[in-house]
């Protein structure tokens, strides 16, 4: 079977061309699997399964334990923290958009920035409508026990 | 003019390749995963707005506080727990299965793929005993709804002095809001998973049928990882803001 050939056997070129030149540095270097850059990768991966794991033990704990105690604005602070860590860890090592070039990298990133607006201004509606309907005679009603 | 294999020849938006580096199919699955993005966290955003604008809300430690085989609901957030770690871990093997792709490793792509399917369908499981046995405590989309309820319905998923200081109305309201949003968010995010666990059988049929070996490289188990991935960043998301905050 020669490269190229367009008999009926042949048919993968339909499908999906050669895009092995598209490649970022990820593919751009196949490697053996038991060379050592296979391996450190490999570790690395491990590392990051680790601390992706003690972020949810401590999530665990905190939600189980902290929140006898500590104030709730600081331990949802807290827990957004790690939120946001475990989310970089996967989306920069697990999907590789850390090996990716810079451009690409911002390209997918920059479109996030909406979501600091997003959340506050809905966020803010909510707590707004809280107080309208605390304050609102035709709802007295709703807050009083009968 | 030398011959390098790794210098190009055009400029990086003169066509001819990818100014990104990056293949055509990467590139829209990074866009198709960042329009899902804006749609689950349009939902938890709405979530969260429901839940400012109540003033009572379920606690997730009463809600989610059993599991299965385990007489008694004192085990808050242990099975939540246990189903955040097989998605992280499927997650793993996922990646382990894209890095075996890179070293044309069809063996370790094999194995690898099928530990990820078995983590989703794990997954899946787990999710279904959770619907099942909070739909056994009367739970499901747009329940909760009559205000004359007593409040021993309510007894699950309270704290009881909120409970005891909360009127009817405030309980069948946000107790509705709650569970909405709970299967719906959850419910769309298990949709995420099934599809999820569909395409990694269709690629794994694929590597054992030798189709991205004759290709020359596993990009397509790479585009699938992709999604895969994302559906547990969306859980790491669902995780704290269901059962945390």
């Amino acid at each position: 079977m020669s490269h190229g050939s367009h008999d009926e056997n042949n048919i993968q070129h339909l499908y999906e061309g050669d895009q092995s030149k598209l490649y970022s540095g990820v593919l751009a270097h196949h490697h053996d699997a038991k060379s050592p850059e296979s391996k450190a990768q490999v570790a690395k991966i491990w590392k990051i399964t680790l601390i992706l794991s003690i972020i949810t033990i401590a999530e665990v704990l905190g939600g189980l334990y902290l929140s006898e105690f500590m104030a709730k604005w600081l331990l949802n602070a807290i827990f957004l923290v790690l939120t946001i860590l475990k989310s970089a860890y996967i989306v920069s090592v697990f999907m590789h958009l850390g090996d990716e070039v810079k451009w690409f990298r911002f390209c997918v990133l920059i479109p996030l920035t909406l979501f600091i607006w997003f959340i506050i201004a809905f966020i803010y509606d909510g707590g707004q409508w809280k107080i309208f309907n605390e304050n609102n005679p035709a709802r007295f009603d709703y807050h009083q026990t009968k | 003019m030398s011959h390098s294999t790794t210098a190009p020849t055009t400029k990086a938006f003169g066509g001819g390749r990818s100014p990104f580096n990056v293949s055509y199919g990467k590139i829209m699955m990074w866009f198709f995963l960042l329009s899902d993005a804006f749609t689950f966290s349009a939902f938890l955003i709405s979530y969260g707005t429901t839940r400012f604008f109540s003033a009572v809300w379920p606690d997730s430690n009463h809600v989610f506080s059993s599991f299965p085989f385990m007489s008694g609901g004192d085990k808050p957030l242990m099975f939540v727990s246990l189903m955040t770690f097989i998605l992280i871990l499927s997650s793993v093997t996922m990646v382990l299965a894209v890095h075996a792709g890179h070293c044309n490793d069809k063996q370790g792509v094999i194995k690898w793929l099928l530990w990820t399917i078995i983590g989703g369908i794990a997954f899946l499981s787990c999710q279904a005993w959770e619907w099942t046995h909070l739909n056994h405590q009367g739970a499901w989309w747009a329940s909760f709804q009559d205000v004359h309820s007593p409040k021993d319905v309510y007894t699950h998923f309270f704290k009881p002095d909120v409970l005891a200081a909360a009127t009817p109305e405030q309980l069948s309201q946000s107790t509705n809001n709650f569970f909405n949003f709970f299967f719906t968010i959850t419910g769309f995010h298990g949709a995420h998973v099934t599809s999820g666990v569909i395409f990694n059988i269709l690629i794994l049929v694929n590597t054992v049928n030798g189709v991205y070996e004759k290709r020359g490289h596993y990009e397509m188990v790479e585009k699938v990882g992709l999604y895969w991935h994302f559906v547990d960043l969306v859980w790491v998301f669902v995780f704290t803001c269901f059962y945390l905050l």
